[in-house]
């Protein structure tokens, strides 16, 4: 299968710092959940930043369907396609549900269009559309995901990318994301997402990445990976399986 | 008794308006970029000379070269931004080096506008710069007057673009969090440059406002960075709201000071407002905490 | 993809990644050039026998001064990482302090400095209680503020001459050796100022100093008591200040809120520290010599105060802008700072 997404070698730190990211590589497949699972400090979320474009990489190269996109602002990114949930999901707390979804299609400048994708999206996230009119920073942390989830919809990408999507939420919450995942996969999307919860992510992907000190140490099929002895023993924890 | 209450009252909402106009463009740039430029009241200063030199050599009444002004100031703006402070930013986290550079620049403005027109006092002196409305017992200069109603006119056309253009959500996401404004497809750089632009400008729009109520000079801007800042932590740094509200209620209050105890403590009630705020609530009335690096 | 790679390797790689994070130890210091330093200073004043040299003394005396009061700055805003914009409040009140009981008692402020130094830092404390607790921007703001407030209060207060100020009596001394006992006074200040910078840079009170720097919450949370480390940081940088300030007031024979009220003098303590390299000990003094240097050269050339604002500006802009770390950190971070201003 062509690869959608690829990472070739990318080293990328902040500001003057050590590199966190020292040579990293990633394949993504169009269509696939992909996770990608390490140790605290293994350069997983930088990873994400480097191929939004928020933290431009210092060398190496990032392709989106062979064309090279790190030298893009992140912006211009979007614009390529890849939407992104950073950890802290990101919202405008001081406007409601209905602006962050606005925001979300900031990039769709025709109102009609942009009205239709956000009923679109309203319809796959019923409690979102109960909550239209509330400000996002007083919601719980499950709608919160829910609403950061939704908001990259609009733009209708071809790659979701998720930092610890699970964190912090409840075991049916998680649940519910996961299977909302599934849908977007069913549905042609590629979900790319960065697990610390590392048995819950694997179970519920088709690919999965080890990230260790900013390198890729192994990649392959995420039951292999959740196999795979030596994984097992260093990340997992033995009791895991 | 009464009368006179009242009069105070309607020159320090007069006042409290081209404060809020000042105020403006600093709580603009602060909640979009998390600069404290302390060169903003220098900027006013110069626009301040602009209108003044327009009215000495054309005639020009300032409050038409208001916008001239603004369009002057708006380009200084772009300029600083590009040569100084676009890196900085980029980074929108506070940090104590960039209110150095602001300073450093306050600093090179002082000096140049000195070195070019010395620091003598001046005032631009419209027709309507020494009348005045006469209600009954009510007094009210017609200068301050236009200059109060002008500001409100600028600030409610600032409040417009902020809330019902696309540019202006642009500015209020990068404002609540600027990270996620870039995730959806907002340039930062270039709502920040722009950013920077409108909010000096506003500043240049003051100042051909100030130069025909107060007299002024180039070493005066140092007083204005505390009398300022002191309207903008009390509103909630950052927030344009609560930098007008700030504007009006120091203002009036300021207005009795001077009145009862001269002009000397009208000054001084921004100072120590200041103190009390930052002591009391120093996220002032409508902010939530300052963030820090 | 590495899947060769066993179970070993991927624990020795990181052993080795975070051996390489572990940077190399401590190199030994140069006390001798210090000490030399004074003593060629000490003999400085013989050049006097020949006469003429006054102006030589006088540019010696005044950068001293403001080596002394870029230190003493440098304990607060480069230590602690509190940007005081308004320390000049603190030259002020020694100034006055001392210069007020020379006037009404004819002691030299030589004999009074200390305790100058010893009001300024009460007056230090006090405010200090008050500002810091405030952070980041706002404590900048503050201080401005502050400055403000003793400009209006300086200027109106009639018992120590509004405005205009009071002239204070002068030493009875022949011009040729006038100088000397300013000199020496200020040599003292900023001989005393420097070796307590260097003693809290290396005491346990200066790691706390530098913990909240970094970290205020961290330091806090690892039992630092914050504000008292603070408070402290705050009076004893306005102290020697102070003393500065006692000294330069009779040196100049008069005192007006106009000489020492001036935004000019403020930025000139944080310019010293930033150019020679804020929270080093030899920084402020290089950044003191450095600036007072190119300020005769640019007062030749330019004259009005102005330019020399506007230069200023500029120096300022261009330091924060391409040597953040500054001429001693600079230097120091490329391995080539000369050992005899290693004194971190």
């Amino acid at each position: 299968m062509p690869e959608l997404l690829e990472v070739r070698n990318a080293v990328a730190g902040y500001g003057s710092g050590p590199a966190i990211l020292n040579g990293a590589d990633l394949d993504v497949a169009p269509g696939e959940i992909q996770c990608i699972i390490g140790p605290n400090g293994a350069g997983k979320s930088t990873l994400m930043k480097a191929i939004t474009g928020l933290l431009p990489i210092r060398s190496g190269e990032i392709r989106l369907m062979g064309e090279r996109i790190d030298r893009l602002r992140p912006d211009q990114i979007l614009k390529k396609g890849i939407a992104f949930v950073p950890q802290e999901r990101a919202l405008f707390p001081k406007m409601t549900v209905r602006e962050n979804l606005r925001m979300g299609g900031y990039t769709i400048r025709d109102e009609a269009e942009l009205k239709r994708h956000i009923d679109d999206v309203l319809d796959r996230f019923p409690i979102l559309r109960e909550r239209a009119g509330q400000h996002a920073g007083t919601m719980s942390g499950g709608q919160q995901q829910m609403l950061a989830m939704a908001r990259t919809l609009i733009v209708r990408p071809k790659i979701v990318m998720l930092d610890e999507p699970s964190l912090g939420l409840a075991p049916m919450i998680v649940q519910q994301m996961f299977d909302i995942m599934r849908q977007l996969r069913d549905s042609g999307m590629t979900v790319l997402l960065v697990e610390q919860n590392a048995v819950v992510g694997l179970k519920n992907a088709d690919r999965g990445t080890v990230l260790d000190l900013g390198r890729t140490l192994f990649s392959g099929p995420a039951e292999d990976i959740l196999k795979d002895p030596r994984v097992r023993e260093l990340y997992l924890g033995k009791a895991a399986a | 008794m009464l009368s006179s209450i009242l009069q105070v009252l309607i020159l320090g909402l007069a006042l409290g308006g081209v404060y809020a106009l000042m105020a403006s463009g600093l709580t603009l740039i602060f909640g979009v970029m998390r600069i404290v430029n302390l060169a903003h009241p220098i900027m006013i200063i110069a626009g301040a000379f602009v209108a003044y030199w327009l009215f000495r050599l054309y005639g020009l009444d300032p409050i038409l070269a208001m916008p001239i002004a603004a369009a002057v100031l708006f380009v200084i703006g772009i300029v600083l931004y590009k040569l100084i402070f676009e890196k900085e930013a980029a980074n929108a986290k506070y940090s104590e080096m960039t209110v150095l550079l602001t300073f450093a620049v306050a600093l090179c403005a002082d000096g140049l506008l000195g070195a070019l027109f010395s620091n003598t006092q001046r005032v631009t002196t419209p027709a309507y710069g020494t009348d005045a409305f006469i209600f009954g017992t009510i007094f009210i200069p017609k200068g301050q007057a236009y200059a109060g109603a002008i500001s409100l006119l600028v600030i409610g056309t600032l409040l417009a673009f902020l809330n019902f253009t696309r540019f202006g959500a642009a500015i209020r996401a990068t404002t609540q969090n600027r990270a996620a404004a870039q995730l959806m497809g907002v340039n930062v750089g270039r709502v920040s440059l722009i950013t920077f632009g409108i909010g000096i400008a506003l500043a240049g729009a003051a100042g051909a406002l100030v130069s025909f109520i107060f007299s002024f000079f180039p070493a005066k801007h140092w007083e204005w960075i505390a009398i300022l800042m002191s309207l903008v932590v009390l509103g909630g740094m950052g927030k344009l709201m609560g930098a007008i509200l700030g504007a009006f209620l120091l203002s009036v209050i300021a207005a009795f000071v001077g009145t009862y105890f001269g002009s000397t403590w009208s000054t001084m009630t921004f100072f120590l407002a200041l103190f009390v705020i930052l002591l009391v609530r120093p996220q002032g009335l409508l902010g939530d905490k300052i963030e820090e690096a | 993809m590495a899947t060769e790679l066993g179970v070993s390797d991927v624990l020795k790689a990181r052993k080795d990644y975070n051996a390489a994070l572990a940077s190399a130890g401590r190199r030994e210091r140069a006390t001798w050039f210090p000490l030399a330093l004074l003593i060629l200073l000490t003999l400085l004043p013989a050049l006097q026998i020949t006469g003429g040299h006054n102006y030589t003394l006088h540019l010696m005396l005044y950068a001293m001064m403001y080596a002394a009061m870029a230190s003493s700055w440098n304990i607060l805003g480069g230590y602690t990482g509190y940007i005081s914009l308004g320390h000049n409040v603190f030259f002020c009140i020694g100034g006055y302090f001392s210069g007020m009981i020379l006037a009404y008692f004819g002691v030299t402020s030589l004999l009074t400095a200390p305790f100058a130094g010893l009001a300024a830092a009460i007056v230090g404390f006090a405010v200090g209680l008050i500002t810091l607790k405030m952070r980041g921007p706002t404590f900048i703001i503050s201080s401005i503020a502050l400055l403000m407030v003793a400009r209006i209060l300086f200027d109106h207060w009639q018992f120590v001459g509004g405005s205009n100020g009071v002239a204070l009596p002068q030493m009875d001394i022949p011009a040729q050796w006038a100088k000397l006992p300013y000199y020496y006074g200020m040599m003292i200040v900023c001989a005393l100022t420097v070796w307590a910078s260097y003693r809290i840079k290396h005491s346990k009170f200066g790691l706390g100093l530098r913990a909240i720097s970094q970290d205020e919450v961290k330091a806090e949370s690892a039992g630092i008591d914050t504000r008292f480390y603070k408070v402290l940081a705050f009076a004893i940088s306005a102290f020697f200040v102070g003393m500065a300030g006692a000294i330069w007031g009779e040196y100049i024979t008069y005192l007006r809120p106009n000489i020492f009220l001036i935004i000019l003098v403020a930025a000139n303590m944080v310019l010293m520290c930033i150019l020679g390299g804020k929270g080093t000990v030899a920084g402020p003094i290089v950044g003191a010599v450095v600036l007072i240097a190119f300020n005769e050269f640019s007062v030749t050339f330019f004259g009005s105060s102005e330019i020399n604002l506007l230069i200023t500006g500029l120096v300022m802009v261009l330091a924060l802008k391409f040597f953040p770390a500054g001429i001693v950190g600079t230097l120091a971070k490329k391995g080539r700072l000369p050992r005899v201003l290693d004194w971190d």
